[in-house]
């Protein structure tokens, strides 16, 4: 083909008409030959260490196309979440007796052991939907709603979107809006902030049900480069107001100089709490920055996807996250794509490990490990291929680890050296299958 | 830093890019490799939505990915 | 019935309009993309320059719609030319196999006859009057439009080879 003579139409078009005489004539082929549905799923297991977090979930995305570019999406998502998870009291060299979140009964966490919350087993369902299509030629719009039930927790949502192509669709500048309302109706009632842990039966500390609205805005650029480099910039604002503290969750109340828990007497024939908790309280409004940039480079057939993000909050948390994915193609249509994420975040400002008896207390306090200091780290690995009938698979496998770190001037006493960052350990697994019809 | 001026920086950035980004591209015709399924931003919707998910209920940061543009870019 | 005839006058009416703004608004010399396209092959005829690619799905799509365009109205004058922008030769004859067409197909290698037509996006049509004047372009292929494309294609065979648009 290596034909550099200058264009001569006839001689293109003799050559172009001899390919044609070459075919059979066909019947002019049938319109509709674009599938009508896509659909996406997904089994997911994840796993963390020391009987802790166990989530099963089974994730189905629906996509019904229609002419010219525009579809329905349809989600449907059920998790059943099983395990423990820490409820923010230190440990102690004795054992530790804590009313459950109903105030039905108690439970009792052996000695130089970090307290767990094992009450939690839930099934949550979550849907979703959205439309999109193109507003005349250059313009692109979306309109979604979400929602999810669990037992304590009911999130409403509905979203939209706009871009605009410029520059031969070189550039694309997209803006979208995302409102929500969630409700908490936790077991037992939301705890009056800082209210104490009470004896089983006694629900003087709990109100009813709180409620919390978000609002979720993003700007962004994508921009191709060359024929093989496309990039993409997000600039994100989230604003959260309302009841924003976990209702579960709780601080130690620790002698001011031991830095041990202050021990309690429940009422004589009564089960309760053994030593002094209050219940977390955090502020009630939050706003987010994020910057997010991603690249796409393909590279003779391997795609490197980087990405990085920055958040910054006004609950002085700060946060990294650089996320690297390889798709690797092998022979066929199978592929191997190795991934790894780095991650790390600074504590909120009113993150402690716990509180001291007899001084005022703070306006905001919390011992969740989420808003604590710490690196993690996904290292995973994805295999996927197709069947012979078009149909594609893909299985990986990932583990997730979080260290973390107390910062020195919050550690009291004996705090020091027992006390310790709950570093978790998590193995995330999902299979995916993907077809059309 | 101040909170309103990085979302002032950000959105200026935004800003000067599309605007500067007129000459950068390439040709209708040439969007072959852009226009394969694993060059798009986000290849598989309900992995980048379980992993939201994840690390939204074990992290303080959420969000932030985008969407729209790249891929064949035709009609 | 009167309010369909009344409808369809005034589309043709704005698609005339807008043919006459691209003409006005783009710096083409008709007679010159005549000449380098090599109209005279096709002279006195109506023609359809398709811009396509295999990876195109728009382009998918407007395949059997061209098929139809040609078993209608080849024998009225219409030539279409579906110009191939593959990168590589091979992925647009595969594609040819999946989906045959009646019409021909031109490999328009360095790219001459897409500048030359100035295409900004994927697939451009352009239609050329039986004069050799460029009547309208295109840019990306709608299911809904077709019949507007197909009207277009109508009244351009309808015109005769030295009227003046």
């Amino acid at each position: 083909m290596a034909d550099n003579t200058p264009k001569s139409i006839s001689a293109a078009l003799a050559a172009a008409t001899c390919s044609l005489l070459g075919t059979a004539p066909a019947t002019p082929v049938q319109a509709q030959e674009e599938p009508n549905w896509e659909f996406n799923t997904a089994l997911l297991y994840y796993g963390e260490n020391d009987d802790r977090v166990q989530d099963l979930s089974l994730n189905i995305l629906a996509r019904r196309l229609f002419v010219d570019d525009r579809s329905l999406t349809l989600g449907l998502t059920v998790d059943t979440l099983t395990g423990a998870t820490p409820i923010g009291a230190i440990r102690q060299n004795v054992p530790q007796t804590f009313t459950r979140p109903s105030g039905s009964s108690a439970y009792t966490v052996p000695a130089g052991e970090l307290p767990l919350d094992d009450t939690f087993k839930d099934t949550r369902v979550a849907i979703t939907a959205a439309w999109e299509q193109p507003l005349g030629r250059l313009w692109k719009t979306s309109v979604g709603f979400s929602g999810s039930q669990e037992y304590d927790y009911t999130h409403l949502g509905l979203n939209g979107s706009l871009s605009r192509d410029f520059n031969a669709r070189n550039t694309t500048v997209s803006a979208g809006l995302a409102v929500a309302h969630d409700t908490w109706d936790p077991v037992g009632g939301a705890p009056l902030p800082f209210a104490p842990m009470l004896d089983v039966g006694d629900t003087g500390n709990k109100s009813g049900s709180e409620t919390k609205d978000v609002i979720d805005t993003v700007i962004g650029v994508t921009q191709v480069i060359s024929r093989k480099l496309l990039v993409q910039l997000n600039y994100s604002f989230s604003n959260s107001s309302g009841y924003l503290t976990d209702p579960y969750k709780v601080l130690s109340v620790v002698d001011g100089t031991t830095g041990d828990t202050v021990p309690r007497q429940p009422a004589p024939g009564a089960e309760g709490p053994s030593h002094e908790f209050r219940f977390e309280n955090r502020p009630d409004e939050r706003s987010k920055h994020s910057l997010y940039g991603q690249a796409k480079y393909y590279m003779g057939g391997k795609v490197l996807d980087a990405s990085y993000r920055y958040m910054t909050d006004d609950w002085d948390i700060d946060s990294h996250t650089l996320d690297l994915r390889l798709r690797w193609p092998l022979v066929e249509s199978h592929y191997l794509e190795p991934h790894l994420r780095f991650y790390t975040q600074s504590e909120a400002e009113f993150y402690t490990i716990s509180m001291v008896d007899g001084v005022e207390l703070p306006r905001f306090a919390s011992a969740d490990y989420r808003l604590g200091k710490f690196d993690a780290l996904t290292a995973g690995l994805k295999y996927g291929w197709k069947t012979r009938g078009g149909k594609e698979m893909s299985v990986r496998a990932e583990l997730y680890r979080q260290n973390g770190t107390i910062p020195g001037d919050l550690l009291i006493g004996n705090q020091v050296g027992r006390e310790t960052y709950p570093d978790l350990d998590a193995i995330i697994v999902q299979f995916s299958y993907r077809f059309s019809r | 830093m101040n909170r309103a001026r990085i979302g002032g920086m950000g959105i200026a950035v935004l800003v000067i890019l599309a605007s500067g980004c007129s000459s950068i591209g390439v040709e209708p015709w040439e969007r072959d490799i852009l226009a394969k399924e694993e060059m798009q931003l986000t290849t598989d919707p309900v992995e980048a939505a379980i992993d939201d998910h994840i690390y939204f209920s074990k992290e303080a940061s959420s969000g932030g990915r985008g969407f729209g543009g790249g891929g064949c870019g035709c009609n | 019935m009167k309010l369909y005839r009344l409808r369809h006058r005034s589309m043709r009416t704005w698609l005339a309009a807008i043919a006459a703004a691209q003409f006005l608004l783009f710096p083409w010399a008709p007679d010159a993309v005549s000449a380098e396209f090599g109209i005279d092959q096709y002279e006195g005829k109506v023609v359809v320059l398709d811009f396509w690619a295999s990876w195109c799905v728009p382009c998918r799509r407007s395949f059997p719609w061209l098929n139809a365009m040609h078993e209608k109205y080849a024998d009225e004058g219409l030539a279409i030319v579906g110009v191939n922008l593959d990168m590589e030769r091979a992925d647009a004859e595969q594609f040819l196999q999946e989906y045959p067409a009646m019409f021909t197909i031109l490999y328009d290698d360095d790219r001459q006859l897409a500048e030359q037509f100035e295409v900004v996006a994927m697939p451009s049509s352009y239609v050329i009057g039986r004069n050799g004047k460029v009547i309208a372009r295109h840019m990306g292929f709608k299911v809904k439009q077709q019949d507007d494309y197909e009207s277009v294609i109508v009244d351009a065979l309808r015109e005769p080879g030295n009227g003046d648009e």
